[in-house]
């Protein structure tokens, strides 16, 4: 093997945006080598963007600030040549693939950026099915981007990317939004471009458990310093010290972890599945696998009573003609936590949109306490139904905190004191009231939802429903969100919760709805949902891989078990606590 | 602060999509406000058939963004594909978009500062010329008594005296406050004065095409400062809103930009 060539270099950089007081970026020295795929892991705020946006020039030279160090890609200073021709060795793609969509059609979408460098049609012509069969979206050439599902738009996203044949790929988050299979497809892709066509992938992500199974190289950044490098194993190795990072290690190397720390020795920690699941078979074989069983579960509460939400055969088909949902009946019953899944496209959020009536149903009733929801106005819904949505930004309008959680109860003519009192109460439930005069904007991510729920607290709604609310966030941001959502059910409120996270959810779910092109495939407890996995995969899902390890654990016997926790206990012979 | 050890870099914007200091994508995004702005009418002309779109009260605020070139492209731009678009808002659609460009790029020069500083200067005497064209040609030519005429053109001629004197500076200082409160009201002395000098813009060339007679002069005296009363609301409280969320979002800022 011979002496691995540099494609990229950091050397000292630290960056300030114009108005930080502190650089987000400090003393980075970090060397990129071509065909690598390198992860970089950290925290919400840790740098992970902006080091992304370095590799390209889009910083310093779009934002300004101050710079200092060096980087370079390709042998080009970031700082002396123009971003555009650094566009061309530096293929990018964003979070949300909504945002870097422009064109009206794949081939349109994939052509834009060479037609602004001036790459002659016959060269553009040829690259389209190129890049097309590289990303596997053959044949869609003539689809206009928002007939693609999320999954699908994303890998669009790196097609334009890569029809700039760039040497060097960066991805931001590619996969937050998408649900697991669209994520795996992602990862799948970015793989097989990195050992197929040599493409050097840098890659910042949440996503631990894809992180190990497909990254080369990962860096460790926190509060701006890059504070660890090293191998997948290495890094998710050091769960402790991940978990001190504010970091998630894949679900695997927590459950090894814990029945390490339970005395059963564990020589070396595996970090991706495959791995974990030869151990436990290994340790099988060789009759070292002594199970616990679990003790009974506590049983699923039966809801009684007259439903507060009620929906009954709804159909609902948007005006281009996609029927988004086919015969939905369900209940939903005071004080229930229930959690929603299923695949990008699959009805979830159509179906919630029905309770407040955002969307009139084509055919069918919803029925909140009872009452038709036809004859009750959006403005009379907020008041019972409060909604978080998936992109915080989308519900903040306002040019302070304040005015953004007391917006909808002075529009409701509430007297001034029960204004301020409520406001006051919600602000500090979110720990805000000291942001009371900031701009929404000026908040990080996490603090921007949390104004949202703040205005929708202050409506006291009996049901809130959290759509993908974790979306974006770290470990740490999205369980204090759920923590949130948590208490909200303590205090007797109907929570409903939308995400793709499922690993999130054991801790706060009771029950879960599986939607699947319209209609709901299970609705069941969640120790029964989520070791359904025929049925999750043929919605796109996969369940979190304390399930898989839960299954490896009995020859004739399936274990409920649905956490990393659980699962050691189990093996580790200890009764299952502080768990559901 | 954390004192970085690697060497401080100049940074500079190389190339790329940028309009005189202020990126393309900001005038594309503020050209399209002010064509989908220019559907909401808000006023009608007497005479000419049209009325007068919403987006008049945020040309200043544009050239306040982006400065005076890319502001009177962004505004040029907007009023360009509003004339088509809402055809209904556009009574002279070419005095309309010229309008425009030229609110805009007044907004744009108040700050005065750098190379700069005496843009205003040439810009004031214009004005003065169209309003002595304007004026002179209802007084002399048609016979307007200078009573009707001058209190007809009071919008015209305080936008002149605000935009000459020092007050030009002052709305330009007070947009650049951190409390919001003193902001908005640079908005509103500021919108004051350059639809002031917008609309004597209009006017001289449309009075040039229609000749009115006294009776509307008179007629226009009490409608004109209202009418830009509503302009005036229309640039703070859009302003207000556009210029915290700006500072709050830290965006890139136009290195022509008044705010």
């Amino acid at each position: 093997m011979g002496t691995p060539t540099l494609i990229a270099t950091l050397d000292k950089v630290s960056y300030m945006y114009p108005r930080s007081p502190e650089p987000v970026l400090k003393d980075i020295s970090l060397e990129i080598y071509k065909g690598e795929f390198l992860g970089v892991i950290g925290p919400t705020g840790a740098g992970k963007t902006t080091l992304c946006l370095t590799l390209n020039g889009i910083v310093p030279q779009f934002f300004g600030g101050r710079f200092f160090g060096h980087a370079t890609v390709v042998g080009l200073d970031t700082l002396d040549h123009p971003i555009s021709t650094l566009a061309r060795h530096v293929g990018t793609v964003f979070e949300d693939p909504e945002t870097q969509i422009t064109a009206t059609s794949v081939e349109n979408e994939i052509a834009f950026a060479l037609e602004n460098l001036k790459v002659p049609r016959e060269e553009i012509r040829a690259r389209i099915p190129r890049v097309l069969e590289a990303v596997r979206l053959e044949g869609t050439e003539k689809k206009h981007p928002h007939e693609l599902s999320g999954g699908q738009k994303q890998r669009l996203a790196i097609a334009a990317a890569l029809a700039l044949q760039p040497e060097l790929l960066v991805l931001d988050e590619p996969t937050s939004q998408l649900d697991p299979v669209g994520a795996q497809e992602v990862f799948a892709t970015v793989r097989e471009l990195n050992r197929e066509l040599g493409v050097t992938i840098v890659m910042a992500s949440h996503a631990a458990e894809e992180m190990a199974e497909y990254a080369d190289r990962l860096i460790l950044l926190a509060h701006g310093a890059l504070v660890k490098t090293g191998t997948p194993d290495e890094l998710y190795n050091a769960v402790a010290y991940l978990e001190a990072n504010d970091l998630r290690p894949p679900q695997v190397a927590s459950t090894f972890s814990l029945i390490n720390k339970a005395g059963r020795a564990v020589p070396k920690i595996p970090v991706r599945l495959e791995e974990g699941l030869q151990t436990l078979a290994a340790w099988r074989q060789k009759a070292q696998l002594h199970v616990q069983p679990p003790t009974a579960f506590p049983r699923p509460r039966i809801p009684s009573g007259e439903p507060l939400l009620s929906v009954k055969d709804l159909h609902h088909i948007y005006s281009n003609g996609t029927h988004a949902l086919a015969g939905v009946s369900l209940d939903i019953h005071k004080g229930e936590y229930v959690l929603i899944i299923g695949q990008n496209g699959a009805g979830k959020s159509t179906l919630v949109k029905h309770f407040l009536r955002l969307l009139e149903p084509t055919q069918g009733r919803v029925l909140v306490g009872g009452v038709d929801t036809r004859t009750l106005t959006v403005g009379e819904l907020a008041q019972r139904i409060g909604y978080v949505t998936q992109n915080p930004d989308n519900q903040i309008f306002n040019a302070t905190v304040w005015d953004e959680v007391t917006f909808a109860l002075k529009n409701l003519k509430y007297p001034r004191e029960e204004v301020v009192a409520r406001a006051t109460e919600s602000l500090e439930a979110m720990g805000l009231l000291a942001e009371r005069d900031q701009h929404p904007l000026a908040l990080p991510k996490g603090d921007r939802a949390r104004v949202v729920i703040a205005a929708i607290l202050a409506m006291r709604p009996e049901i809130i429903i959290f759509d993908e609310p974790t979306t974006g966030q770290d470990y740490r941001g999205a369980k204090y969100i759920l923590e949130i959502s948590r208490k909200l059910h303590a205090s007797g409120k109907t929570v409903i919760v939308i995400t793709h996270h499922l690993y999130l959810m054991p801790e706060y779910a009771e029950r879960v709805i599986v939607m699947g092109k319209g209609t709901i495939l299970l609705d069941a407890p969640i120790r029964q949902a989520y070791h359904e996995i025929e049925l999750l995969n043929s919605t796109y899902l996969t369940p979190p891989q304390a399930v898989f390890l839960a299954r490896a654990l009995g020859d004739r016997h399936t274990y409920p078990l649905l956490t990393p926790r659980e699962v050691a206990a189990c093996v580790a012979g200890q009764p299952i606590e502080g768990e559901i | 602060m954390t004192i970085p050890s690697g060497e401080e870099r100049k940074v500079k914007f190389l190339g790329g999509a940028a309009i005189d200091g202020a990126p393309v994508a900001y005038i594309v995004v503020l050209a399209a406000v002010v064509a989908a702005l220019c559907f909401i009418p808000f006023s009608v002309i007497l005479a000419l058939g049209g009325s007068f779109p919403i987006a008049q009260g945020i040309f200043p605020l544009v050239g306040w963004i982006l400065g005076p070139i890319a502001g009177a492209i962004a505004s040029g731009v907007g009023r360009l594909i509003g004339v088509f678009v809402a055809p209904h808002t556009a009574a002279v659609p070419a005095v309309s978009v010229w309008s425009a460009m030229v609110g805009s790029f007044s907004a744009g020069v108040m700050k005065s500062e750098g190379k700069r500083k005496s843009w205003w200067l040439p810009l004031t005497i214009f004005f003065i010329l169209e309003f002595l064209l304007f004026v002179g040609r209802a007084i002399v030519q048609n016979g307007v008594s200078p009573r009707a005429a001058f209190a007809g053109s009071f919008l015209d001629w305080s936008g002149i005296l605000l935009f000459a004197l020092p007050t030009r500076t002052l709305a330009a200082r007070w947009l650049r406050h951190k409390n919001i409160g003193v902001v908005a009201a640079g908005l509103f002395l500021g919108t004051w004065m350059i639809a002031g000098v917008t609309h004597l813009t209009a006017a001289m060339i449309t009075y040039f095409m229609s000749n009115w007679p006294e009776d509307v002069w008179v007629m226009l005296i009490p409608i004109i400062p209202v009418e830009n009363l509503f302009r005036c609301l229309v640039g703070t409280v859009i302003g207000s809103g556009v210029i915290a969320g700006l500072r709050a979002i830290g965006i890139v800022k136009p290195t022509e930009a008044t705010y």
